[in-house]
């Protein structure tokens, strides 16, 4: 696969060379640069091969702008980076909006935080930020934002037609968990369009991660998603130590795989509760914090908080986990098998739910592509697709497990892989229970201060939310230069306002839940 | 500079215009045992807040488990995260939204003081709620355990009645 | 005592006499209604509930009403004044002209008119017109939005409601409560007419805006529907019509299908609270159970499924009683 992408993507920029990089240190097989007048082709080329726009990213090399486009495949595992150097005096790039739908959002995002100006695209006003910041917040130099330049960016206005209105879900709304904020021009209940409106929550964790060593920017990860913490340590910790090249020992492995999955189980169950609340049954809410509950009272000892975990060191672990640790996940394990029966009969039987929820939101798999979607979402929608299987970090590799993926796309479906994605958790879990070796939880490697080897690094993981990719670039200094969080719930969000469309207001809550966002995951 | 809306709610009307320190007293006594949340979560300290509110910890044995969703019904605001420069004015809107008597709890390290996000040069984060909407009671944390949260309850209603409701760990020694 | 009876009647002073009394028996209602709701949601959510006020939680909702006694009466700038001010006290009227007719027990009814159902389900659907004047009134789209559904839903199942009741009223030929009550002395009618009772259920849910359906304040949809902009003792007026309606629909389907106030042993009056409270439990237990349904679901029930069964059913029952 990689040898006939560089073959054909060759024959395709003609001029300019592609290289091949080491997968194993950088994250992706192949990277070109290409020109701006180019771009647009090298989308084609990847939308014609089946590729989807995994990251787009934008780096501010002072002396010049570089965009960077990370494309991958759904089918086998193939990740090209194609960069694009811009004049931070006249910033400005050809959209690819056109071609991949995500690339939308992307774009808006990098226009207010860098400024760069894409031609073409036809909404660039504020997604994130607002009119009181006054500068680019993402350049390394101060620069300001021209009075022209914010006179577009907040440009957005609901405008209201003849027989539509406009309805603000959000920021403080009961079904958006969290301060999201979604426009909604309706037409009676039905709605006609969908604007998301975000940054309520932007806490600046991209910018901070330039400010702070390798260290100190750990526990921010636990913050960004609050109900997958786990995943976003682990994503982290792994990609610096693939960037310094350190060893884990095998015990730290099996042990962030086991605590990473009962996160997940958390972070699920978490969902199931809320997806019910928005469809109005709140009792199920309080049975799964229930269940939560025993969750954290097997984490909290091991890591020492109930919430925003930061447990994964670079090179191992923060403490080893005990006796009492296998037994009570054994325990666990146990209560909840016999409480997924439950579930199925209140929840997955009952008429009500799967008639509010068969056929709503039907994601197929070309919208899913186009859009990016990752995660539950994703194997909803029909594709096969699980990092923990393409590529595996800690111990995934040696665990078993099968990926569930839907057959209509629907919400229903959501609720099914996600179900079952729970029993595969606790499969997991069991089997790492039964593997785990004795041995060091620390690398004795690991140096005191991390100062990385120039380069970058596009590093992914799969959370409870879907594919999180960390791009960073390393300066051989102890502070990131540049640090790119790919969130999989803004890209599972953008998906929305096209599922929304023509729909009731009741449905699109439910689209809304199926779709499982954490806001400050969103916002970074 | 933040913008609080064009509408000036008049917050401080007298509910009784004259004062009878019984009545005074009993109502005093009615909203500390009655005190209604509002359905607002921001980030990571509203799983808390909902744990509290969730069958092991049990706001609702205080009678304080009826989250209401509409600031009209509600008597209280736990700023349970960060408050960033952009969801400031929907803050203060809402608690002007809200009818007095009414209170603001202000939970977790980002809604006290801007928390583990104040650094130099950052540009979106209020650095503590109380420059927004006057605080009545700080429960420090991130986030928070139940436990806390529970405790700032406690201290809420010690704070209205004047008198607290189980003995607090001072008495111990 | 007699002179003054005699000036003005007897029937004005048993009246004005049963009015008090239904009022007071209105707020206890409520004030019971509300504390065991929330401690039967405790329970069925592996909680306990109100607790720590008074014992086992049993002052709490005094303390509630107290508190939205003195909360500060909030009337936003942009609303419709009359329409705003009115809804909450209009919602109220219906609901107490309804357990006028109601017989407690055998010799316990303020007043036995010979339509009574017809006044009850004549009044009932006034309470419609006060939710749509708090939702236009609110001036807020949650609110508007929550007006609209519960005028289609009422309307959608009011049908059904009176279908399911008039089989009753073809076997007893009567409108008058208290002789259908009579009527059920040897077999309550819900053994003849098992349909009927559970569309008058089905439908009594949907008219009280319960859970499964509960639209018009859908929480996740509408934040608090059509009060969402109401505060202090005006929100607890509407608050404490839902529960007063609750306990209506559990009363007629009593009276109509349960026998009412009759049973052996015990004093009609305890029978029939007994009988109702069982009801409103049963639908307390539907909200904490169940999802809500979608707006179109919900006019298919009641169009598609309900009023043609109870037609069929209404058409059973006109046979049989004819031959």
């Amino acid at each position: 696969m990689v040898e006939r992408i560089k073959a054909e993507l060759g024959a395709t920029l003609k001029e300019t060379p592609v290289g091949e990089a080491d997968y194993r240190e950088r994250g992706y097989h192949l990277f070109a640069e290409v020109a701006s007048a180019d771009l647009l082709n090298v989308a084609r080329f990847f939308d014609e091969r089946g590729f989807y726009l995994a990251a787009l990213i934008c780096v501010d090399y002072k002396e010049y702008l570089e965009l960077v486009y990370i494309f991958s495949n759904h089918a086998s595992l193939c990740k090209v980076k194609i960069t694009l150097k811009i004049d931070p005096a006249k910033p400005v790039a050809p959209t690819i909006s056109t071609v991949f739908d995500c690339a939308y959002w992307h774009e808006r995002e990098i226009r207010e935080f860098f400024g760069v100006s894409f031609d073409g695209h036809p909404n660039m006003t504020y997604l994130f930020l607002h009119e009181g910041i006054d500068f680019y917040p993402l350049r390394k130099e101060k620069i300001p934002v021209s009075d022209e330049d914010k006179k577009a960016l907040g440009a957005f206005r609901p405008g209201e037609g003849e027989d539509t209105f406009f309805v603000n879900l959000g920021p403080q709304h009961p079904s958006t968990h969290g301060v999201l904020r979604v426009v909604l021009k309706m037409d009676g209940e039905y709605i006609e369009d969908a604007q998301p409106v975000l940054g309520y929550l932007h806490r600046m964790h991209e910018k901070m991660a330039e400010n702070r060593s390798y260290l100190q920017f750990l526990p921010n990860t636990g913050r960004m998603d609050y109900l997958g913490p786990m995943a976003f340590n682990l994503g982290y910790v792994t990609a610096v130590e693939r960037l310094c090249g350190i060893p884990v020992p095998d015990r730290a492995n099996y042990v962030r795989v086991i605590l990473t999955e009962l996160n997940r189980l958390s972070s699920h169950l978490m969902w199931l509760g809320a997806y019910l609340a928005d469809l109005g049954a709140l009792t199920p809410f309080l049975f799964v914090f229930d269940d939560r509950e025993e969750i954290n009272d097997i984490l909290e000892p091991v890591t020492g908080s109930r919430l925003t975990y930061c447990y994964f060191r670079f090179g191992g672990l923060y403490n080893d986990v005990d006796d009492a640790f296998v037994a009570g996940t054994r325990a666990f394990i146990e209560r909840l098998r016999s409480r997924f029966s439950l579930y199925e009969k209140l929840v997955g039987g009952n008429v009500i739910f799967t008639n509010r929820t068969r056929g709503i939101g039907v994601i197929t798999k070309e919208r899913a592509r186009k859009q990016a979607v990752s995660g539950p979402v994703l194997r909803g929608a029909g594709i096969p697709m699980d990092i923990r299987k393409s590529e595996p970090c800690a111990a995934y590799g040696e665990m078993d497990f099968d990926v569930p993926v839907g057959t209509r796309g629907d919400a229903l479906d959501m609720y099914q892989v996600r179900i079952r994605e729970m029993e595969n958790a606790l499969n997991i879990i069991e089997q790492a229970l039964a593997r785990l070796p004795e041995g060091p939880i620390m690398t004795e490697k690991a140096p005191r201060k991390l100062k990385p080897p120039k380069g970058d690094l596009y590093h992914t993981v799969e959370t409870p939310r879907g594919e999180l990719g960390i791009y960073i670039v390393s300066d051989e200094s102890d502070k990131p230069y540049r640090m790119k969080w790919r969130v999989p719930s803004f890209s599972n969000l953008m998906i929305f306002p096209e599922l929304a469309k023509g729909n009731l207001l009741a449905d699109a809550v439910a689209i809304l839940g199926s779709l499982d966002l954490v806001i400050p995951e969103i916002d970074r | 500079m933040v913008c609080l809306g064009e509408r000036g709610v008049c917050l401080e009307k007298e509910v009784f215009p004259v004062k009878f320190a019984v009545v005074e007293k009993v109502l005093d006594l009615a909203r500390a045992n009655s005190i209604w949340p509002m359905t607002f979560g921001l980030a990571c300290c509203a799983i808390e807040m909902m744990s509290t509110a969730m069958s092991r910890f049990d706001l609702d044995r205080f009678g304080a488990g009826v989250f209401r969703a509409t600031p009209r019904q509600a008597d209280l605001m736990i700023v349970s995260g960060t408050v960033t420069k952009k969801m400031a004015p929907v803050l203060v809107t809402l608690y002007e939204q809200m009818p007095s008597p009414k209170w603001v709890l202000a939970m977790g390290n980002c809604a006290i003081s801007g928390g583990p996000f104040v650094f130099e040069g950052q540009y979106n984060v209020i650095e503590g709620v109380d420059l927004l909407v006057p605080v009545d009671v700080y429960v420090p944390g991130c986030p928070p355990r139940p436990e806390a949260l529970l405790e700032g309850f406690l201290k809420l209603e010690e704070k209205i009645t004047g008198k607290r409701r189980f003995p607090g760990p001072e008495s111990r020694w | 005592m007699e002179q003054i009876g005699n000036m003005i009647g007897w029937e004005t002073v048993k009246m004005v006499v049963g009015l008090v009394g239904v009022l007071v028996f209105v707020v206890l209602n409520a004030l019971i209604l509300t504390w065991a709701e929330r401690k039967v949601a405790g329970h069925m959510q592996r909680r306990i509930g109100p607790k720590e006020v008074g014992p086992y939680g049993l002052i709490q909702p005094i303390a509630d009403a107290l508190k939205l006694l003195g909360k500060e009466i909030l009337t936003p700038r942009e609303v419709d004044k009359p329409l705003y001010y009115l809804a909450p006290m209009i919602i109220f009227v219906p609901v107490l002209v309804s357990f006028v007719v109601i017989p407690f027990d055998a010799s316990l009814q303020v007043m036995d008119i010979n339509v009574g159902i017809l006044v009850i389900l004549a009044f009932s659907s006034l309470s419609v017109f006060s939710i749509l004047m708090a939702g236009w009134g609110s001036n807020n789209k949650y609110a508007l939005i929550g007006a609209i559904r519960s005028i289609a839903q009422n309307i959608a199942y009011e049908i059904p409601l009176l279908l399911a009741l008039l089989p009753i009223i073809m076997m007893t030929n009567s409108f008058s409560l208290k002789s259908i009550v009579e009527a059920q002395h040897g077999l309550w009618f819900v053994v003849y007419q098992p349909f009927a009772f559970l569309i008058y259920f089905i439908a009594g849910v949907a008219e009280t805006n319960r859970t499964p359906f509960d639209l018009p304040e859908a929480e996740s949809e509408l934040v608090a529907g059509y009060h969402t902009e109401y505060s202090g003792m005006r929100f607890a007026l509407f608050f404490l019509a839902e529960y007063t309606n609750i306990f209506i629909v559990s009363a007629i389907a009593v009276t109509f299908f349960l026998g009412g106030y009759q049973g052996p042993f015990l004093p009609g009056i305890i029978w029939f609270l007994l009988k109702s409270y069982l009801l409103v439990f049963v639908i307390m237990w539907l909200r904490w159970t169940y999802p809500r349904v979608r707006f179109d679901q919900l006019l298919n029930i009641s169009w598609k499924a309900l009023i043609p069964l109870s037609f069929i059913n209404l058409l059973i029952t006109g046979g049989l009683l004819k031959l």
